[in-house]
């Protein structure tokens, strides 16, 4: 403990100023990598498919920023986006366009669910999440005992919102991507939940301390990851005219990666939904790069799993964690 | 120097007890003594589900179904969930069994007489699964403690490696088991019962064994109750976490040997919805999440639960599918009844 | 012989030890007393291994050792009985005696565990501990817990040559009398096997119990008694020692408080820790609360911040009844708190100054619901100048700057807030001699503000130099209420009268 007379401040050391900038240094490293490797990559389709690839998974990872900016986890995030793909199949045809709003309702009640039951029941957010997925699951699996349900014409229709392009061919899944991101940054600087959430993640008793109510803001968190992910499960289905009990199963860990990648901490406090954007971008080049250069679709997973092991492991904060579990 | 009750690690965290809570807890844990009815609770619930069931289908009770319906089908789940145990006894989780499992099922597989490739290496492919399983829990054990990760993130890291791997080398097909030897542990019958359900017996007593009577097993309960007092009285901390998800390994991959020779095949989804099941059944059993209470009889009756209400729900004409939902709420059951409120730290 | 001689330790510019030196006889029972800050906790952790000291050296008989680690200690036949209970609770008392030492009952692997608890049974025996050794950890009294304790400390003699020494550090905290005579007669009966080092902020209990007494004071061993030839009286002043200082402590800034009563309370009471609890805060007014450990006095500040809400008694807050169930309804009452956990409490260290400084009012920040960094700026630049915060910037992360600024910064915050009472809990602890009158001035500064300040401190001569008015606690009551106008202050030894 240092005294009032001690030194005034610590200088902030090279590597640490450059450290938030190593995801985006690591994305203009990997477009170009992959580009010499195959120099057709770097074409205008292949940017497209990428950062249409990106825009769901980072409608996924979007939430999960939140929760994960407080310490949490969200293992919930891809039965979510299953569930809602499966609500929004079945909706359509029943309701039209008041499928979307009910959908993203629905994401947002089983996210707060996800809030109550890790907040209030102090239960770990990996396993309540988990607990949560598995009902999730559950619901999504009794709706059609289990099968896919496609889309109909006139649900094709009313999908070409989303799964159509805008005038220059722009994917219209970019277009929502960048209006979340853009309002998700904005929620993070200027509103009053985007501080809070930053002064929980970063020092929980002392937020407290300072009185502000912690359980609402992280009941809160878990509510955006449902309402993120039923978006994402909403795109998907558009995207794939279909909704499916597993149809998100494989992005969990694409999901996870991306936050984590981009450079948030799972100890919390340290992110941003721009850092996100950017772990996402980098997950999805990774992703399309290996298969364009012909690596296993399979494979990807084994490189995904090391590679979040690895980023765990540069952006962890362990003064925060007395004893590691 | 005496922080009256700043002993709890933040003040800011309302502890309903602070400094008295000394004198209070030792009242409150006087009280577990008394709580070794709530130890029962579980086995309560056991007994009361199967007597239930028994009423409401009295085929529930008929041998046939014990043997078939119950036992063969909690064998896997209670191999796997004795290396969870030991996990989660110490407080940490393994998230990669469905990872590790698909890589065992897969060189079972692939190593064996089968229909992929013209390998018959007989019982070396069950021998390599448990090997490679052992293996991955240890990378697992090594991920954690060495690079001093977290274990959900460093076990979730694997999860997806081994399925990787598994999906790989599967060239993302099922493969089947041609096997007969192999095929027998699922089928042979000794005393009526499977082998198999005396393989996950035996698993269950080594667990046991290894739980009661060994340095191990006196080290897990330390560190799930206190990890700076064991390592304070001298106990090798490190070196137990990595030899605990090294077993944890390897029950697994006992697990996939038999997964593959119950299934006849390995495939990719082989593994899908066991993590859920092992943790739902430990969990379940009274084995505390935060470390350091309940144990491998534990799992056995949660095993046991989870098990006799699945079968209950065929035989009673519910739709399978709503069994990941029922799982999902008796975790968050389970779990909510067991912690303990009084503590005062910050769950993330 | 086991001699500690000159051993020095900082942490940082805080000197926890100076130049101590204390020895410890065979067959001896040694008291270490002295106030909180004294140094005594520091002492044992060195001697137990816990610690390396900067300077100074340990001997054993004569020869030099280096405790390294606990284990080390326990090869040297140096044990500790914590404070803090050393016991896992969820297993069984045999495994707590044995933990870690398995061995002698492990063949091929196997432990037998009737020999274990056999051990156990022998064991207990030798502190008259009748229990069963398969009994959980967690079952135990509180009293039977120490004992196990103790006899896990004396196990060490089998396993060493050299004879033991067992430090046991405060010990009677959480005892009942009753339990504190059983604890005592052991001991006593025990000192032909080990010699026993007892530390204590009870002066009755260690003159009792203990040969030889030294005392502690500022980092320092300041005197050694034979306990046949002291006091309790006197210990105490030895313990206390410096003289109220007037200046130090500003007094002459010392002006009467206004007459506006911000905070009372009536018969407050929470069950279990303190009751009938009555007192006034004025304007501008600094109000001490002194007592010992468990007098009730954390549980009383906790309660006037929201942490422990009162289950019976009525709070109010400039003349409205004000129910604190959390936190976040005592700062809107406009309570501030300064914690003594600065680094875990005080700060949230990894965001920056300027947000600290507005955490507890963010509306102050906001135009039309959002905030606008420019007036964030705005108000935190006030701040950083009015209370000279060395900062580089005001967006700078606070884990970078001095302790001492960062508690201009908590201030800052409960001042941006409109807080109009402050509860400061042991505002100085862990701050060095320069860094504490800083303290010093700011309360002086906020109570001329008409801020008023609810203060509980680790040292009697503080309580007494910066407050108006002193309550004293013990036993869950308040006991007595000082006057402390400028030149008229209460003696320590007045105070003390009605803590203990």
């Amino acid at each position: 403990m240092t005294g009032f007379a001690a030194t005034e401040s610590v200088p902030v050391s090279f590597a640490e100023r450059v450290r938030p900038f190593t995801p985006l240094l690591l994305l203009v490293l990997l477009s170009t990598g992959v580009n010499i490797a195959e120099p057709g990559f770097a074409s205008l389709e292949t940017a497209s498919v990428v950062i249409a690839d990106a825009s769901v998974l980072f409608l996924l990872a979007a939430g999960l920023t939140f929760v994960i900016m407080l310490g949490g986890i969200d293992l919930s995030v891809q039965a979510a986006a299953s569930f809602a793909s499966m609500v929004v199949a079945e909706l359509l045809p029943r309701v039209g366009y008041a499928a979307f709003p009910i959908t993203i309702l629905a994401g947002l009640v089983m996210g707060l669910a996800s809030g109550f039951v890790h907040v209030k029941l102090r239960i770990p957010s990996f396993v309540a999440t988990l607990a949560t997925a598995g009902i999730m699951t559950g619901l999504s699996l009794l709706m059609e005992g289990g099968r896919t349900v496609s889309l109909t014409d006139e649900g094709r229709e009313q999908v070409a919102w989303i799964s159509g392009a805008w005038l220059s061919g722009v994917p219209n899944v970019i277009v929502i991507a960048i209006v979340v991101a853009i309002g998700g940054m904005l929620a993070q600087r200027y509103t009053r939940f985007g501080r809070y959430s930053a002064a929980i993640g970063a020092g929980e008793p002392a937020a407290r301390a300072a009185g502000i109510s912690v359980d609402p803001h992280k009941i809160i968190a878990f509510g955006l990851s449902g309402v993120f992910a039923a978006l994402a499960g909403v795109v998907l289905a558009a995207r794939l005219s279909s909704g499916s009990p597993d149809l998100a199963n494989q992005l969990l860990l694409p999901a996870i990666a991306a936050v984590v990648v981009g450079g948030t901490a799972i100890t919390g406090g340290v992110g941003s939904i721009g850092r996100t954007m950017v772990g996402a971008l980098i997950v999805s080049i990774v992703r399309i790069g290996m298969t364009y250069i012909g690596v296993n679709i399979f494979a990807q997973q084994i490189v995904f799993g090391a590679a979040l092991i690895f980023a765990v492991f540069v952006t962890i904060d362990r003064s925060k964690l007395p004893v590691i579990k | 120097m005496a922080p009256a009750f700043q002993s709890t690690p933040s003040a800011a965290d309302p502890a309903p007890d602070d400094s008295r809570s000394k004198r209070g807890r030792a009242f409150l844990q006087g009280s577990v003594g008394g709580g070794r009815l709530a130890d029962f609770g579980p086995l309560i619930v056991l007994i009361g589900l199967s007597l239930l069931l028994g009423l409401l289908n009295p085929s529930f009770f008929s041998f046939r179904n014990l043997v078939w319906g119950l036992a063969n089908s909690a064998a896997i789940p209670l191999i796997l969930a004795m290396g969870s145990t030991f996990i989660i006894l110490m407080g940490s989780i393994d998230l990669s069994i469905e990872g590790v499992l698909c890589v065992g099922a897969m060189i079972v597989a692939l190593l064996c007489a089968n229909d992929s490739n013209d390998h018959d290496f007989g019982w070396w492919g069950p021998l390599l699964a448990i090997a490679a399983g052992t293996g991955l829990g240890l990378l697992n054990g090594l991920v954690h403690v060495v690079l001093r990760i977290p274990s959900f993130m460093a076990t979730l890291g694997l999860w997806f490696v081994g399925l990787g791997i598994g999906t790989v080398a599967l060239g993302g097909s099922a493969v089947r088991v041609l096997d007969p030897g192999i095929r027998a542990i699922a089928f042979q019958r000794v005393l009526a019962f499977p082998l198999t359900v005396w393989i996950a017996a035996a698993m269950f007593l080594l667990a046991l064994f290894l739980e009661r009577r060994t340095r191990f097993g006196r080290y897990i309960y330390a560190i799930g109750g206190g990890e700076d007092i064991a390592a304070l009285s001298g106990v090798p901390v490190k070196r137990t976490r990595i030899l605990a998800f090294t077993l944890a390994g390897f029950f697994t991959g006992v697990a996939a040997v038999l997964a593959a020779a119950q299934l006849g095949q390995a495939n990719t989804t082989i593994a899908d919805g066991r993590l859920f099941m092992t943790v739902t059944a430990v969990v379940v059993g009274g084995t505390a999440l935060t470390g350091g209470w309940g144990g491998v009889a534990n799992s056995l009756v949660g095993v046991l639960i989870v098990a006799v209400l699945a079968n209950g729900m065929v035989l009673l004409g519910i739709s399978p599918y709503i069994h990941e939902t029922v799982q999902g709420l008796m975790i968050i059951a389970a779990v909510a009844l067991s912690i303990r409120r009084s503590g005062s730290f910050t769950i993330k | 012989m086991l001699k500690v001689e000159n051993v020095s330790k900082s942490f940082g510019p805080v000197k926890a030890l100076r130049n101590a030196s204390i020895a410890v006889g065979a067959h001896e029972v040694v008291g270490l007393i002295g106030e909180n800050g004294a140094g005594k906790s520091t002492l044992m952790r060195v001697l137990s291994g816990g610690m390396r000291p900067d300077t100074g050296t340990i001997t054993i008989d004569g020869s030099p050792v280096v405790l390294r680690d606990t284990s080390q200690a326990n090869r040297y036949g140096i044990a500790m009985v914590f404070q803090e209970q050393s016991l896992l609770l969820n297993m069984s008392v045999a495994d707590n005696l044995h933990l870690a030492n398995e061995q002698p009952f492990t063949r091929f692997g196997v432990i037998s565990r009737r020999r274990m608890i056999e051990a156990a049974r022998e064991r207990l025996a030798k502190v008259g501990l009748d229990i069963d050794p398969s009994q959980k950890a967690g079952e135990l009294s509180f009293a039977a817990r120490q004992m196990v304790e103790l006899a896990k400390a004396l196990s060490l003699e089998e396993r060493t040559n050299t004879p033991l020494t067992i430090l046991l550090d405060e010990p009677t905290s959480v005892l009942e009398t009753k339990d504190i005579k059983i604890l005592f007669d052991r001991i006593r009966s025990l000192k032909s096997r080990a010699s026993f080092v007892f530390v204590s902020h009870r002066l009755d209990e260690v003159l009792s119990i203990s040969d030889r007494i030294y005392v502690m004071k500022d980092a320092e061993v300041v005197a050694e008694r034979t306990a046949g030839a002291t006091s309790v009286a006197s210990l105490h002043a030895m313990m206390v020692g410096r003289d109220l200082d007037a200046e130090y402590y500003r007094e002459a800034r010392q002006e009467s408080p206004g007459d506006e009563v911000v905070l009372e309370a009536r018969s407050l009471a929470v069950g279990g820790a303190y009751r009938n609890v009555n007192f006034t805060l004025r304007r501008g007014e600094v109000l001490g609360v002194a007592g010992v450990i468990e007098s009730g006095r954390e549980e009383l500040t906790r309660t006037l911040f929201g942490f422990l809400p009162q289950t019976s008694g009525v709070m109010l807050i400039e003349g409205r009844e004000a129910n604190l169930r959390t936190p976040t309804q005592a700062v809107a009452a406009g309570v501030g708190y300064i914690p003594r956990e600065r680094r875990t409490e005080g700060l949230v260290m990894d965001i920056s100054v300027a947000a600290n400084i507005t955490l507890a009012r963010l509306d102050a920040t906001m135009r039309h619901g959002f905030i606008d960094h420019r007036r964030e700026r705005a108000i935190a630049v006030e701040w950083i100048q009015r209370l000279r915060i060395k900062t580089p910037s005001a967006n700078q992360v606070c884990r970078n700057l001095s302790g001492g600024n960062q508690q201009k910064i908590v201030i800052a915050r409960w001042l941006t807030a409109n807080s109009r009472i402050l509860i400061l809990d042991h505002p100085t602890r862990g701050l060095d001699v320069g860094a504490k009158e800083e303290v010093y001035d700011m309360i002086r500064n906020l109570s001329a503000e008409g801020v008023a300040i609810v203060l509980t401190s680790d040292t009697l001569e503080e309580t007494i130099g910066l407050c108006h008015t002193i309550l004293v606690m013990r036993d869950g009551e308040i006991t007595a209420r000082f006057d402390a106008p400028p030149h008229a202050k209460p003696a320590q030894v007045a105070l003390l009268e009605h803590m203990v």
